[in-house]
């Protein structure tokens, strides 16, 4: 049976669990050496992203996209955080914040594959639809 | 003046302020993969099977300043993956690319159905293409559905008259049944079809035509035929042309028949052609080929059969708790070469309630409708048949086998005994009676008049090849003297001693006056 790059990431997680850096290092070159073995060092990429989402989810820690008009201050950005937190239960979260002028005004949230469009530019659209009908 | 502004920035305001711009959460996908119509997505984690998905594309950001270059296009969600969707695109796909994003709708993917699609010309999506005005509708019938059950049914009792006397006769068609239409390229698949839906005026069936992968200059011709004959007034074309994606093929039979069961949940007839099913498997395994879904025998998937037999069941004669409608499917199938043996023609073969087989050595031996009477079948039969007609058809089946029997014999003409030149002489008069042009639908009451002419030999003295003259003057002479016996085979729908008499009196009165 082939095994996914997710598959891989987890047995790499429940490797890695709770053990300190110098026994870390040994299981990875280990964890190498399987995968040339195997063929599969075309997945490590995949692995690495996997590995992330894997490490994330369990640890409570959220990456989050905010996407801004403008530059956001930094009581702006605590406040999105701290909603992020409430909304997703996490411990901890991650915040990239990406300015684009076309969205007009307020802001993106992207969560994962959740988004929450709270900008201007989607309202117009929104209305837009709505005057059509 | 003043007044009537206040009054529009009034509604106006009122308007906006009705629409709740609240921000919820939506879940979004990434396109990571796209070609030929289909897209791979990944995220998307809550999309359900079948669900439309809306892609937006923007368009580079040289000319972002307009704020009208995002476009959204509608997808359906057809392979659930483990961490991406595969999804087929209906319509233009080129815009898309990757890294777009793609939203759920949370729709199953379904059509507009409405009464005034009537008469109108639609693409797959519901939407008007012949250039008249927008369809506008707030129902809609979900794509695929589940065909009703056991319990939901009838037995198919009701004739649909198609108006060919070949098949009226001899392979008769119930509302409810589901008639395979198979031949070759141009053997006239297309023509029964068409002249099945003419003889449909003032019937009180809705028809529907479904031009699957069908060149543009076919279906229009076929429109402009339709109005001529003004049939256009209960028809409705769904059409899936051949420079359309492969995924509006595949999705135009299942519109069709979700527009025809809006019909039939009304207690309406419907008669559904889809022209052809071929073309639709074809579709379907590019689609599938480009999911990477595996394929089997000659490369089609391995749901090919269901393909089909999900669509064809979906054809049924309702109980009279539901309203009594029902959906009449005439499906058509391409054979290469004459080959009914191949993958597609004999799945469909097994669904259907029974086919109707056109050869091309008929068609080029001037027989048309190039019916091989003896592969083509109706396996609901008989059931729906006005008596009338199936007490002249038994006769007209059997001299049409003796026929074929003695036909080989035929050559050695005068050496015969007088018996068997009788019969081959019955048979060829019976082979040009059930000749018939096309867009010439004949009324059931006229195919009973010279089915019961010909089989009691009252043309057997005609010469065959004025058969056809003969038969034309003696419908027009039916109607401007005889209307009244019309009438009556109409009203008794069978042949009574009374209907016998008058039938009697008028083929003889005909013949007195007739001169070949």
């Amino acid at each position: 049976m082939k095994i996914s790059a997710k598959q891989y990431a987890q047995a790499l997680y429940d490797l890695t669990g709770g053990k300190s850096e110098a026994d870390v290092g040994g299981v990875i070159i280990k964890f190498a050496e399987e995968l040339k073995r195997g063929g599969q060092l075309k997945l490590t990429n995949k692995i690495i992203e996997k590995f992330n989402e894997i490490w994330n989810e369990q640890n409570g820690i959220i990456e989050a996209e905010v996407v801004s008009a403008r530059g956001l201050e930094s009581y702006q950005v605590c406040k999105a955080e701290n909603y992020i937190k409430e909304k997703y239960k996490a411990k901890k979260v991650v915040l990239k914040n990406r300015v684009d002028g076309n969205i007009k005004g307020g802001i993106i949230i992207k969560v994962g594959d959740e988004i929450m469009d709270g900008s201007v530019a989607g309202k117009l659209r929104k209305l837009k639809e709505n005057l059509r009908k | 003046m003043s007044s009537q502004k206040d009054y529009i920035i009034e509604q106006l305001k009122k308007q906006v302020e009705g629409i709740k711009t609240e921000t919820k959460t939506e879940k979004v996908g990434t396109v990571v993969e796209i070609g030929d119509g289909v897209a791979k997505i990944s995220g998307l984690s809550d999309a359900m099977a079948s669900e439309m998905l809306e892609f937006t594309t923007t368009r580079t950001d040289a000319d972002s300043a307009r704020t009208d270059t995002e476009k959204t296009i509608l997808g359906v969600a057809l392979n659930l993956e483990e961490d991406q969707v595969g999804a087929m695109v209906l319509g233009d796909y080129k815009g898309i690319k990757e890294g777009d994003e793609v939203k759920s709708t949370g729709r199953i993917l379904s059509v507009p159905v409405a009464e005034k699609m009537i008469g109108r010309v639609v693409n797959p999506l519901g939407f008007a293409i012949d250039g008249k005005e927008e369809i506008k509708s707030d129902k809609f019938y979900p794509i695929e559905k589940n065909a009703p059950g056991v319990i939901a049914r009838k037995s198919v009792y009701q004739p649909v008259q198609t108006g060919i006397k070949a098949i009226d006769a001899m392979i008769p068609i119930g509302r409810g049944q589901r008639e395979l239409i198979i031949g070759d390229r141009q053997t006239g698949k297309t023509a029964i079809a068409i002249d099945a839906i003419i003889n449909q005026s003032g019937e009180d069936v809705v028809c529907i035509y479904v031009a699957i992968g069908q060149k543009e200059s076919k279906v229009a011709r076929i429109v402009a035929e339709l109005e001529k004959n003004g049939a256009m007034e209960h028809t409705i074309v769904v059409v899936a042309g051949a420079s359309d994606p492969a995924s509006f093929s595949f999705i135009a039979p299942y519109a069709g028949c979700a527009i025809g069961e809006y019909f039939m949940d009304q207690g309406k007839d419907v008669l559904i052609v889809y022209d052809d099913l071929s073309k639709h498997a074809w579709a379907y395994r590019q689609i599938s080929l480009i999911l990477k879904r595996p394929p089997g025998r000659e490369a089609y998937p391995g749901d090919i059969f269901y393909l089909h037999s999900r669509l064809l069941e979906r054809s049924a004669k309702l109980n009279d708790d539901l309203g009594g409608g029902s959906i009449t499917a005439l499906p058509i199938i391409e054979t290469q070469a004459g080959d009914v043996s191949a993958y597609i023609p004999t799945n469909v073969i097994s669904i259907t309630d029974g086919q109707i087989y056109l050869e091309s050595d008929l068609f080029y031996k001037g027989i048309r409708p190039a019916l091989n009477v003896g592969l083509s079948v109706s396996r609901v039969g008989s059931a729906a048949q006005i008596k009338a007609m199936k007490k002249v058809a038994g006769k007209l089946r059997l001299d049409l086998a003796q026929f074929r029997e003695l036909e080989a014999f035929a050559q050695f003409g005068s050496d015969l005994d007088e018996k068997t030149r009788k019969q081959i002489e019955r048979g060829k008069r019976t082979v040009e009676v059930l000749k018939q042009a096309q867009y010439e639908p004949i009324s059931v009451e006229n195919q009973v008049a010279v089915l019961y002419a010909l089989t009691q030999g009252y043309i057997d003295d005609v010469k065959a090849e004025k058969v056809s003259d003969w038969e034309r003057d003696f419908h027009k002479y039916l109607k401007s003297t005889h209307k009244e016996t019309l009438d009556l085979i109409k009203k008794e729908q069978d042949l009574t001693d009374k209907v016998v008499k008058k039938l009697k009196k008028a083929i003889e009165g005909f013949k007195e006056i007739y001169q070949g």
